[in-house]
């Protein structure tokens, strides 16, 4: 170890404390990003030790990355340069909960499930069923954006956050939107965090709008034989009166991953599941239950079964957790989160299907009914990555169609085919310069995660 | 003003699309707040390209451009307060597509709120922000004050129901973020960009997602002796966790006014009327306004009633969202206020606001979206009085201290503008704002759009500089 290296961690333990500052052993090694790993991993107490950090590692010229959970790391291109890795966990604090008044403020580090439980106590919930729920942290969901299937009923964390705090670039402590449920107050500067990936602010708190649990939920699957009947399906559903609390279709593959377990073993495989949850009073939950019933007769649905009060849960939870089970069942899996229309979803469907054939490679899709499709694709030879190689930027090419108007950003894919920032995000927008003028105004030095976001910022 | 300005701008646009004599201006001087400003010149373009080009040759000439949609705004947002011209979007008023199988609408800026959800009726959709000025207010200028309204409870405000936007930058480029998609890979800029109240770019056209009608609509009238009684049934629904699609609060002073304006039906003599509406399935309507009406009767209304037939059910609406211009009826001036607090600190609040009414000798009326905490106090005053109007200022800068106080904000649907801007250190600190000013300036770099709005003056350091807003000086000390 250099001496001057020797100097920083010496100034990084002056501002945190001896014990949270680490070199070396596992604490580094789970924070890898895309192959790189972090020369410190240090463990900040408050946003006040945060702004210092930032402020040391802009005039030191270091790159920092925000951390908590460590299960979406690999999600981004890959950084231009790491050398420190803060880790949020020990702001893990639920700061304020007035449940009388629906509302919350947390800090980064606080696990979702650990939130949820508390939120449960009083029967309240955030929507975020995301993945890695079992270690993934407030501020990792938000930085990353997680898609949750409860977007279709409750909205996304831009449609529920009400504020935040958090650390710029340049090590100022700053905070946007507040913490009242309705407010134009200032530029919502929060908005531009979420799904940002750590790349214009280390955030430090969140505030949210907290949601009433409903009286009753039950959930039903719907089988099809083909992607068009069960597509049709929803379309009459989102046609109807009916506000399903989720919206999910699964493909064959996709439904095999999901469907594990003895409950589902009446689930007929080869089929395209639609997957519905109904919420609210118990009387509007039997009206689910026979309105489904007959459209889901006359949409010619192989069967529709209802799932078993007690299956519910760890169905929703196999839901939440696709991409993770994905990544599970094929660590090389290339995983895209696209955004289309309900119009374009059965095309897409099929041009994707249609891509993963041309490249020699399987395909599975969970598409939800806010308008989010999850495409994994795997190679046929698993040793091989030239059949991801070839069909990545087929799909990309195949949003752009205009007939598509589709968006796509590849999740996850193994990072040695990660060798420019398109791969990851595609080809560069038109409102690209925007984005940057947002860049350097939060972080002008480009010490926040550089490189791990579309375009290369 | 350079007459070559005039000259330039009259022969970029259509004929009569520019107005420059005194008596052309005066109409757009003011707008819905208390504020004034005198444009140089009033441009209407008819695209995309002429606003492209206007913002070019204000860039020459390095005069001011203000974005006008309605002028109903309640802020100054759309006041020309350092000159300059002002771009009104009348011109630009075409609903450009309505996707119904994607759920979606396509339209220029200047379309009317309420003229969209009548486009779509038929197809059993709606636009969900329905601001009370919703018959006259523009799309356009929702996005730049990312409106609300008495459903944004149920539906929220409006930047939860933009999906894209295309956008003409202060160089005059054009550029589109966003589209139908819910989301965009990159960073979240329609999200960012609306509620910017026009001083980050000016926006030529909209994509917004269109609502399905619910199957059945209950609205409700509790009415009440007492205010406290009043208050506290909101937070308990709020508490026992029913959410109601609006939850409005109109107290007997201001009751009294609607009721000769609009003969609703609201009882003259109590102190405070809810007007709740529940939506959905026929079952949820029918287990929600059960539940409503218990709260609202332990908390001892003397009524609740519900509307029986549609007419009635508009006419309680009409009553609410005609309500401020009903009040011209009893006094020649209103200044309305649009705190935020935390729904539970409701009863103390408006008790604070009937101290405050003593206090400073002033009629103050409360009407209001009581379900989420966004309170709106018209304070009623002659604008000839001017030793009145310093009161109503203070007065209404003690409420807003207030909303402050017990950890609300200042604005809730109506902007910073130029009413509220020498306001933001009340929430904010010198980094939060040094880093808006540089977020702003990062789209507006000579702040030509829309000067002396949303940041605090001393702020801006290449901006334009102009006399205070009388509300925003006082106010401020």
């Amino acid at each position: 170890m250099s001496q001057h290296t020797q100097a920083l961690f010496t100034r990084l333990e002056e501002i945190v404390g001896g014990p949270y500052v680490v070199t070396e052993g596992a604490e580094i090694s789970a924070r890898e990003v895309c192959g790189m790993l972090p020369a410190v991993v240090v463990r900040p107490a408050n946003a006040a030790q945060i702004a210092e950090i930032v402020q040391f590692a802009a005039t030191e010229k270091l790159a920092v990355i925000p951390t908590g959970g460590c299960s979406k790391l690999g999600i981004g291109s890959p950084p231009s340069r790491f050398d420190i890795a803060l880790d949020l966990s020990r702001l893990n604090q639920v700061l304020a909960y007035d449940p009388k008044d629906l509302t919350l403020g947390v800090e980064p580090g606080v696990r979702i499930e650990d939130l949820l439980r508390t939120l449960g106590e009083q029967r309240q919930f955030l929507p975020l069923g995301v993945p890695f729920a079992d270690r993934a942290t407030i501020g990792g969901i938000v930085a990353a954006n997680s898609s949750s299937p409860l977007r279709h009923a409750y909205g996304a964390v831009r449609d529920f956050c009400l504020g935040m705090e958090f650390v710029t670039g340049e090590g100022a402590q700053a905070k946007s939107g507040g913490r009242v449920v309705k407010n134009v107050t200032g530029y919502d500067l929060h908005k531009l965090l979420i799904g940002s990936l750590g790349t214009l602010a280390v955030i430090t708190r969140i505030n949210f709008r907290t949601f009433p649990m409903p009286q009753a939920q039950k959930t039903f699957i719907a089988s099809f034989s083909s992607a068009e009947a069960a597509l049709d399906f929803c379309r009459s559903v989102a046609h109807s009166v009916l506000t399903p609390q989720l919206v999910e279709v699964a493909d064959p593959s996709a439904g095999q991953l999901i469907f594990s377990g003895e409950a589902f073993a009446r689930i007929s495989p080869g089929l395209w599941s639609v997957i519905i949850t109904a919420a609210g009073q118990p009387s509007v939950v039997d009206r689910y239950a026979h309105e489904l019933g007959h459209m889901a007769a006359a949409a010619s649905a192989a069967e529709f079964v209802p799932v078993e009060e007690d299956a519910h849960f760890a169905l929703f939870e196999r839901i939440q957790e696709f991409p993770r089970l994905a990544l599970e069942a094929a660590p090389q899996a290339a995983i895209f989160r696209l955004s289309a229309l309900p119009n374009a979803m059965p095309s897409l469907i099929s041009k994707l299907t249609a891509i993963a054939k041309q490249s020699h490679a399987d395909v599975a899709t969970l598409a939800r009914a806010s308008g989010i499709l999850y495409a994994v694709f795997v190679a046929e030879s698993s040793e091989s990555l030239e059949s991801l190689a070839a069909a990545i930027p087929e799909v990309f090419r195949a949003c752009s169609q205009p007939e598509m108007q589709a968006s796509a950003m590849l999740e996850w894919c193994p990072k040695e085919l990660k060798t420019a920032p398109e791969v990851v995000w595609g080809p560069v927008r038109p409102d690209f310069e925007l984005m940057n003028r947002v860049k350097k105004s939060f972080d002008p030095q480009n010490v926040l995660a550089p490189g791990r976001f579309a375009g290369g910022i | 003003m350079q007459p070559q300005l005039i000259r330039d701008l009259q022969a970029l646009l259509a004929p009569g699309a520019v107005l420059y004599s005194a008596e052309d201006l005066m109409l757009y001087e003011y707008d819905g707040s208390v504020d004034l400003g005198s444009p140089r010149c009033v441009v209407f373009p008819s695209s995309a390209h002429d606003v492209s080009g206007i913002v070019k040759l204000a860039n020459r000439y390095e005069t001011p451009i203000v974005g006008r949609g309605a002028g109903t705004g309640l802020s100054g947002g759309a006041i020309a307060r350092s000159g300059g011209i002002v771009i009104v979007f009348s011109r630009m008023n075409r609903i450009l597509e309505i996707d119904e199988a994607n759920l979606r609408a396509v339209v220029q800026p200047g379309v009317v709120n309420l003229d969209l959800s009548r486009a779509v009726e038929h197809l059993g959709l709606f636009f969900a922000p329905d601001p009370s000025s919703q018959k006259a207010c523009t799309i356009g200028g929702n996005v730049s004050e990312n409106s609300g309204g008495p459903h944004t409870l149920a539906y929220g405000v409006t930047t939860n129901h933009v999906t894209g936007i295309e956008l003409v930058l202060t160089d005059g480029e054009i550029v589109r973020i966003g589209g139908k998609n819910i989301e965009t890979a990159g960073y979240d800029l329609d999200g960012f960009l609306v509620g910017s109240e026009g001083t980050l770019a000016l926006v030529t056209e909209i994509t917004v997602r269109l609502m399905r009608k619910p199957e059945a609509v209950k609205t409700l009238l509790a009415v009440y002796d007492t205010l406290d009684d009043t208050t506290e049934s909101v937070v308990d629904i709020t508490v026992r966790a029913i959410t109601p699609a609006a939850c409005e609060m109109l107290d007997g002073f201001t009751l009294r006014a609607v009721e000769d304006y609009v003969h609703a039906g609201f009882p003259k003599d109590c102190a405070a009327v809810l007007l709740i509406e529940v939506e959905g399935l026929k079952e949820a309507v029918e287990a929600q306004a059960a539940e409503i009406t218990e709260v609202c009767r332990e908390h001892r209304a003397r009524e609740v009633r519900a509307a029986r037939t549609d007419q009635e059910r508009n006419l309680l609406w009409r009553g609410r969202k005609e309500a401020f211009g009903a009040m011209g009826r009893i006094s020649p001036m209103y200044y309305v206020q649009d705190g935020v607090i935390p729904r539970t600190r409701l009863p103390e609040t408006l008790r604070r606001i009937e101290e405050i009414s003593k206090k400073y000798d002033l009629l103050i009326g409360n009407i209001f979206h009581a379900g989420d905490g966004n309170l709106h106090p018209l304070i009623l005053f002659d604008e000839r009085d001017a030793a009145q109007f310093a009161r109503v200022v203070a007065a209404g800068g003690e409420i807003m201290r207030h909303c402050v106080d017990v950890g609300g904000a200042l604005t809730g649907e109506h902007g910073i503008g130029m009413e509220k801007n020498e306001l933001m250190p009340l929430i904010f600190t010198s980094d939060d704002l040094a880093l808006m000013e540089r977020v702003r300036s990062a789209f507006n770099p000579a702040s030509l759009l829309n000067p002396g709005k949303v940041l605090p003056m001393g702020k801006a350091c290449g901006e334009i500089r102009v006399p205070q807003s009388p509300a925003a000086t006082a106010m401020a000390t």
